[in-house]
């Protein structure tokens, strides 16, 4: 990882929607919100981030996070159980 | 033909339950007979719009997706022993337990070597509890524990009982910690274990290790935690806290089920005898063949756990300040059992007076809450761990553990919330004592006639 040259905007601004794109693709009421809100939370937290080998590494992670999560949203998707969460269903 | 027609409804009508129960005994795989429908489930007789929402996470949690992740190249092509030192399959599953080792011993400052896969933290307090006394039992015949350790230390501690051995089960104070002079006091110069939990499974308070390390030390005597409930939640650092032994859980931080882990001090050497007798595996302290999968999600929920302990532990603490704000303000004589200083957040175990426990567990269908471990929720005898603090028995009667974890959502504790203020407004408005208590009579004072 020594001597990467940090990620350009516009490779983050991409990596948080593909992110934000499979977080949605999570069948799992818990799992599609933790995935949404943890990504925001990172990016938000890691906006600041100047020193372009931090900003590198948090990139890689971020990378490496996105493809867990296709993987699982997949996994996820085949075991899906039929009814949803009572959070999913309107309010009586 | 006429009567036919008119019998045709009714064996329709008696014909439906039957094929009901051949559709699901056609699918073994549902263990449970449950139907799920498109806009219901029904389970055990008692139907529900969705599946619940989740807040019961001192019983377990839900497996994180990274540590599923982790281990499923473990279950497919990885499938070797780990100890099967003459081909690749036997390293790969071998490299993948120690990084795994690596990981758990990370998480609580402990070196590698010291960690010993078990099959969870029952196993590890019986090994700990039962192991040190009985290696050590020539000159040590005398266990100190406390009154609110989970079953499996108490029941080991009566086994130990049955052998001879001698124990303390040292009260707690009201707030659920425990009294360090007491403890002090109750170390004799032929104790052999000081047993205390590092977090309480039904209560959540959080005892003072490094007091009690220190206490222990002093008298050179090993101190056991079950810490299956404080890892990855609170920070643990076994040589600050002077932890000798200590039990670990998977599927308490959003691990697998089924693994755990036995922390060992290496120095100054703290010894067990065995429980299993077999091959040798885990250096002799636990034969069977180490479970690779169930071991890496162990170790990648310890690694997750070490980087998101921060993250978690503010959000978790914002959530239990949103839900008992939320109660507090719409249901009055709410009462916190255990300590709310020393508490972990993710556990909120309340009260509620003059409501009836059972009652309002049943009518919070679409929450998953408990009345307080998982363990003992069958009897119907109020919680031990209550008892101990000195809670009155009506009151223990009605208490409900709300668990808070990772996943909760800020909508869920809402309608937790929601929910329950509602149950419990209706079942004041049906008793009888609420009304008595409101309208000022003391209801200690009142003599009821016997039947």
């Amino acid at each position: 990882m020594a001597a990467v040259a940090a990620p350009t905007r516009a490779e983050v601004l991409s990596l948080f929607r593909s992110l934000l794109r499979t977080a949605k693709q999570f069948s799992d009421y818990n799992i599609r919100e933790y995935t949404r809100r943890r990504a925001a939370d990172a990016f938000r937290d890691n906006r600041a981030l100047a020193d372009p080998p931090a900003a590198a590494a948090a990139f890689a992670e971020g990378k490496k996070q996105l493809e867990v999560a296709r993987r699982q949203a997949v996994v996820y998707s085949l075991y899906a159980p039929k009814a949803k969460s009572v959070m999913e269903l309107k309010v009586q | 033909m006429a009567l036919s027609r008119r019998l045709l409804p009714l064996f329709l009508r008696r014909g439906a339950p039957a094929v009901r129960a051949l559709s699901t005994a056609a699918a073994p795989a549902a263990a449970v007979a449950s139907e799920e429908e498109e806009e219901s489930i029904t389970v055990k007789g008692v139907r529900i719009s969705g599946r619940p929402l989740y807040m019961d996470m001192q019983a377990t949690t839900p497996v994180d997706p990274r540590v599923l992740d982790a281990m499923l190249p473990f279950y497919l092509s990885r499938y070797g022993n780990p100890h099967s030192r003459t081909h690749l399959y036997g390293w790969e599953s071998d490299a993948a337990v120690e990084a795994a080792r690596a990981s758990v011993a990370s998480l609580v400052g402990a070196d590698p070597r010291e960690i010993f896969f078990t099959s969870g933290a029952t196993e590890c307090n019986n090994i700990a509890v039962k192991g040190v006394m009985r290696f050590y039992r020539d000159r040590r015949r005398h266990v100190i524990t406390t009154q609110t350790e989970h079953k499996c230390v108490l029941d080991s501690c009566r086994y130990l009982q049955q052998e001879g051995f001698e124990v303390t089960y040292l009260p707690v104070r009201s707030d659920g910690l425990v009294d360090l002079a007491q403890l002090e006091d109750a170390i004799r110069p032929d104790t052999g274990l000081v047993s205390v939990m590092a977090v309480n499974n039904e209560i959540g308070v959080v005892q003072p290790l490094e007091e009690i390390g220190r206490i222990c030390k002093e008298k050179g005597v090993p101190f056991h935690t079950d810490a299956a409930q404080a890892l990855g939640k609170i920070p643990i650092d076994v040589n600050r806290m002077g932890i000798g032994l200590m039990s670990l859980s998977g599927h308490k931080i959003y691990g697998p089920k089924g693994v755990g882990a036995l922390y060992l001090r290496r120095r100054p050497r703290i010894r067990v005898e065995p429980q299993m007798s077999g091959g040798g595996q885990e250096r002799g302290i636990r034969s069977g063949t180490v479970p690779t999968p169930l071991v890496v999600g162990f170790g990648a929920a310890c690694e997750i756990a070490a980087q998101e302990m921060d993250y978690d532990h503010r959000r978790v603490s914002a959530l239990q300040q949103r839900l008992l704000d939320g109660i507090r303000a719409q249901v009055d004589e709410v009462v916190i059992n255990g300590s709310m200083e020393h508490r972990y957040p993710g556990n909120l175990n309340l009260s509620f007076a003059y409501v009836e426990g059972e009652s309002l567990l049943m009518g919070l269908k679409e929450v998953a809450v408990s009345s307080g471990s998982a363990c003992t929720s069958a009897s119907l005898e109020p919680s031990y761990v209550l008892r101990a603090l000195g809670v009155e028995e009506d009151m223990a009667h009605t208490s409900i553990r709300f668990g808070i974890g990772r996943f909760t959502t800020e909508e869920e504790v809402d309608r937790a919330i929601e929910l329950t203020v509602r149950q419990v407004k209706k079942l004041r408005d049906m008793s009888p004592l609420y009304e008595m208590a409101k309208a000022g009579i003391d209801l200690k004072s009142i003599e009821w006639s016997q039947h």
